[in-house]
């Protein structure tokens, strides 16, 4: 469906340049503090502290430089890359596998699972966070990856499921019949048939999952303890207290936690907004 | 089609091999590793020159005792005692030497059952510190050494002072209020407090606290959470009297104590304020802003630095020689290897000791170490606290977590304009019933 | 909003199963439970089961670490429901609810409006604007305290745009600090918000606004007879994620105030994590979270039931 194209109407139309001026606007807004963080990281503390809203003069490389040595930050962003990876693997093969018998499948508690799922939505995980810890106190886990994946994995599950279940739904039934007509059980029609139809939302339910949880904070705060070894966000918290003084470092190093997110996000933007889209409209 | 198939098996398949990578690397590291052994040291001192001091220190001791690798970290000081320490002792593993304030944050640990108890180990150190360890240990047995002691009093610039005709620091709460409205008269911001990071602001509550009650009272507040006396809701009324006055800088709910030049150190190490409220670390955490604001490596706190005692208050009831102060420690873990107390006994050494009084970062607290204080104003603190007659632990450590945050709460709700000074007692004793 | 969640329509139920065969003999159940199992296993012990326990922990005063011994009923309920921290706390989750809903909302709607058109650049404006959401909240928070303290970056702008003289201090003053936290919020979330309604503008047919102009309807009657209830699954969508977000808000509070001063900006999550976790009295967290969670519950149920009703009614006779 294209857009509503008015253009052609000059009498209805409230005018293409008042358009640019809004999105201008929009958009300056939303890149400014983003840019302005990265610039400062060409900085030292002093030309901030001289001049806060200027450019750099001269540019400095020490800081960004500085942030790429810190072993902490390359163990922190392997982490958070390991937890991230590791979630969606997990969030997309548990739930998919899930959301397929529930949404295609008569079973007895099928209606009750589907709703025990979809209540998962609205559990916070604030309210989870400190039984969690004393749960994993008992496994052992605390401080181990797995103490922040296990429960990312779960949470995000409702969603997933929620999102995936039409999606599987409105694969036609005539599909499933021709399979087993041709020999297939459930589970091949599953691996060769629904799998590859589900392309589309797999990668929503994905993308999704792989930035909440590259960008989470409260469960790798408490349940990873050591800055050292936890996950990005919480990493950049300590830097920036820790050399709270140093003001053009914890801009470098904020900037360079931003840029595996806007990363990945250039490279799949159009699959998020894609995903976002059909999402909304099926 | 196929290729995504394929795609879903290589996903499945990067997603258990990733799983068993995370299990494996994951995993907390191990204290010992072919007979190495590693000490996971946890400390305050982000500002030089606490933070090169401790590294040094880590760095000898690893050289005098092969096959100990020491990894020694500064966190930022709330981060630190609030959420790290905390949160890491729980995990029950990965932490050896951490900084411990002492009091009832100490009995906290040590019910829990985190704390190492080391008495039979420092008798010697016990016995040549004497009194001052005393917040360090808790029923009879001795869990940590201090390395640092120091009461609290004003930091103030000299300059400003003569700048606003001030020619004896004030040593009575009326001429402190004289000095006040001198300041303000010569437009100079009187008093900096880092009311953003809670405690300081508290301080001056416990200060007037600690000159309305009497040590009695004061000491069996500690143990019983007792706060029916009076004194406790007079010390509320000297407050808010006090911040009636307008004695603080713009904004001060949101400066912090020690973070940057916008904190109230720094606003006095930049000569924008003339007075701060501070204990004897305070030197030291300047010098530090000092050196990050000018590049200056070898920045130190400035030459217009002075130190006078909390004025005292006619006809109030508490001990006028009486000092409100307190200190840093270590403590190791239960579960820290028996090499974490021999670092202990070595950064309470004299050498190490008498080295710290030297970097002008504080007060050091071994027998003999006293020479080694070159800064003028720490020397005067040290004479401050030789002399008091009753030295009162900060009152948040000394009443635990709990009541202590409670506590710090209503005091900094009555520097915002909230509260009263009875509702600062009714929330400490609200806070107790709950322990 | 901690979570990022797109619910696929408002279809709340699972819907008719296009397979109504039923199985073949023992393996089909088995094969079916199979399929769950994992899921429902992870989901289980880590979301039911902590739920569960954040319920028993709440009647006891507990420190984390001794046993769990100290029974003490409501209490802890009792003491959170009293304590005026509290409630200023949740007061503050249902003004940013409520402000969201009305600021946001039409916002972000607007916006896309005017946006929904082609051209030049569309997809570079698109991606420029969800930036802000694909950052951490924490990252965000940061950026946001490095920007606004007195005499800072921000302060400089708005004097270079002719605002002499002292600014109000953002994040200290308490009277203001609300403000500001709900502005950050704003940026990180209005172009999620925006983003959202233009995919929903992409469903609304471009023949019914040409016949209304046809008739000589103007833009204006065009966009609010036809565009906009059109438009209202998706609004019902966003304004559905955009609540329960607003009552878990944590990270950016954390990070840009630490929920002062003076308990301003604290929410029911940054309470309780100060609580439960800074204090160490488990038991009392757990019940404060326990209230958060009721307090979301009955919300959402009470939103389904009403608000997406009429929706819901759509979903189930469809067939997808």
């Amino acid at each position: 469906m294209t857009a509503l194209n008015l253009s052609s109407r000059r009498r209805i139309d409230p005018g293409i340049p008042l358009t640019y001026l809004v999105a201008l606007a929009v958009v300056a807004v939303t890149v400014t503090p983003v840019i302005y963080v990265i610039l400062g990281g060409f900085r030292t503390t002093a030309q901030i502290n001289r001049d806060p809203g200027g450019f750099p003069d001269p540019w400095v490389f020490d800081k960004y430089a500085a942030v790429f040595q810190n072993p902490n930050f390359w163990t922190q962003a392997g982490n958070s890359s390991i937890v991230a990876l590791t979630t969606t693997a997990g969030v997309v093969v548990l739930g998919m596998l899930a959301a397929f018998v529930i949404a295609r499948y008569e079973f007895r508690g099928r209606t009750l699972l589907f709703s025990l799922f979809t209540a998962g939505l609205l559990f916070p995980l604030t309210v989870a966070v400190l039984p969690l810890f004393t749960m994993l106190r008992s496994f052992g886990l605390l401080g181990n990856l797995l103490a922040v994946i296990a429960p990312q994995v779960a949470f995000d599950l409702a969603v997933t499921i929620i999102i995936l279940v039409p999606f599987l739904r409105a694969i036609p039934a005539e599909l499933e019949d021709a399979a087993m007509i041709d020999g297939a059980g459930r589970f091949a029609f599953f691996w060769r048939i629904v799998l590859p139809l589900s392309g589309p939302g797999l990668v929503t339910v994905g993308v999704l999952s792989f930035v909440k949880s590259w960008n989470a904070y409260l469960l790798p705060l408490l349940l990873l303890g050591n800055p050292a070894t936890a996950t990005l966000p919480v990493g950049v918290q300590y830097f920036s207290t820790a050399y709270s003084q140093d003001t053009a470092g914890v801009l470098a190093f904020t900037s360079v936690a931003m840029i595996p997110a806007l990363l990945f996000f250039t490279l799949a933007q159009r699959r998020i907004v894609g995903g976002l889209t059909g999402a909304v409209k099926g | 089609m196929k290729n995504k198939a394929r795609t879903m098996r290589v996903a499945a398949f990067g997603a258990i091999s990733a799983l068993t990578f995370a299990a494996l690397t994951g995993c907390a590291a191990p204290a010992t590793d072919d007979g190495e052994v590693t000490l996971t040291w946890w400390h305050n001192g982000t500002g030089e020159p606490l933070l090169g001091f401790w590294e040094d220190v880590a760095a000898e001791f690893e050289e005098a005792n092969p096959g100990v690798n020491v990894e020694v970290t500064a966190y930022q000081n709330e981060e630190l005692q609030r959420t790290l320490i905390p949160n890491q002792l729980r995990t029950g593993s990965g932490l050896d030497l951490y900084q411990q304030w002492g009091a009832g944050e100490l009995a906290a640990q040590v019910e829990a059952g985190y704390v190492m108890d080391i008495s039979d180990q420092v008798t010697q150190e016990v016995d040549a510190l004497g009194g001052v360890v005393a917040p360090w240990q808790y029923e009879g047995a001795t869990y940590g050494l201090p390395f640092n002691f120091g009461i609290e009093g004003f930091w103030y610039n000299k300059d400003l002072f003569a700048q606003a005709g001030i020619t004896e620091t004030p040593t009575t709460l009326d001429e402190l209020y004289d000095a006040i409205d001198a300041l303000k008269a010569a437009n100079i911001t009187p008093i900096a407090v880092g009311a953003g990071d809670g405690w300081p602001a508290a301080h001056y509550w416990y200060n007037f606290a600690l000159k309305s009650c009497s040590p009695e009272v004061l000491q069996a507040a500690q143990t019983t959470y007792d706060f029916d006396d009076p004194c406790f809701l007079e010390a509320g009324d000297m407050l808010e009297e006090f911040l009636a006055s307008s004695p603080f800088q713009e904004g001060y709910l949101a400066t912090s104590a020690q973070q940057g030049a916008g904190s109230s150190a720094g606003m006095l190490a930049t000569g924008n304020a003339a007075m701060e409220l501070m204990g004897h670390w305070n030197p030291g955490t300047m010098g530090g802003i000092l050196k990050e604001e000018t590049g200056a490596a070898e920045a130190t706190a400035p030459e217009f630095l002075g130190w006078f005692n909390f004025p005292a208050i006619d006809g109030a009831a508490g001990d006028p020689t009486a000092a409100l102060g307190g200190g840093d420690g270590f403590s190791c873990s239960a579960w820290a290897p028996p090499e974490c107390v021999d670092l202990l006994k070595y950064i309470s050494s004299v050498e190490v000791q008498t080295r710290f009084g030297e970097s002008g970062a504080g007060v050091p607290v071994t027998p003999g170490s006293e020479a080694g204080i070159s800064d003028v104003n720490l020397q005067q603190v040290l004479a401050g606290l030789q002399s008091a007659s009753y030295v009162q632990l900060w009152l948040d450590t000394a009443y635990g977590p709990v009541v202590g945050g409670a506590m710090n709460e209503g005091i900094v709700s009555l520097f915002g304009g909230q509260g009263t000074p009875a509702d600062i007692v009714t929330k400490m004793k609200d806070a107790a019933a709950t322990l | 909003m901690s979570t990022s969640t797109i619910s696929a329509g408002p279809a709340v139920t699972a819907g008719p199963a296009p397979s109504r065969k039923r199985s073949r003999g023992w393996r089909g159940p088995l094969l079916i439970w199979a399929f769950v199992a994992p899921a429902l296993i992870v989901y289980a012990t880590f979301v039911l089961l902590p739920v569960a326990l954040a319920a028993v922990y709440s009647f006891f005063n507990w420190n984390g670490l001794s046993a769990l011994e100290r029974f003490i009923g409501f209490d802890n309920y009792a003491r959170a429901l009293s304590d005026p921290v509290f409630i200023s706390a949740i007061g503050h989750n249902l003004a940013i609810v409520a402000l969201s809903l009305v600021i946001q909302g039409p916002l972000a709607v607007l916006v896309a409006l005017l946006l929904n058109r082609p051209l030049r650049g569309r997809t570079l404006i698109r991606t420029l604007i969800f930036v802000p959401y694909v950052l951490s909240e924490v990252v965000a928070g940061l950026a946001f305290r490095l920007l606004l303290p007195p005499d800072g970056p921000f302060d400089g702008f708005l004097t270079a745009l002719g605002w002499a003289g002292d600014k109000p201090n953002w994040l200290a003053d308490p009277a203001i600090a609300f403000w500001t936290l709900f502005f950050v919020l704003t940026w990180k979330y209005l172009g999620f918000a925006i983003i959202l309604m233009l995919a929903g503008l992409q469903g609304v047919p471009e023949e019914l606004g040409e016949a209304a102009a046809i008739d000589g309807a103007s833009w204006w009657q065009i966009q609010r007879h036809i565009t906009l209830p059109l438009l209202g699954p998706t609004i019902r969508v966003w304004a559905f994620l955009s609540i329960i977000g607003s009552l878990q808000l944590f990270d950016m509070v954390w990070i840009l105030t630490g929920g002062g001063p003076i308990n301003s900006t604290n929410t029911m999550a940054t309470y309780m994590v100060e609580y439960g976790n800074q204090r160490s009295q488990l038991g009392y967290g757990s019940a404060v979270a326990v209230i958060l969670f009721v307090i979301s519950l009955a919300i959402a149920l009470l939103y389904q039931r009403f608000v997406l009703r009429r929706d819901l009614a759509g979903a189930i006779t469809r067939n997808g």
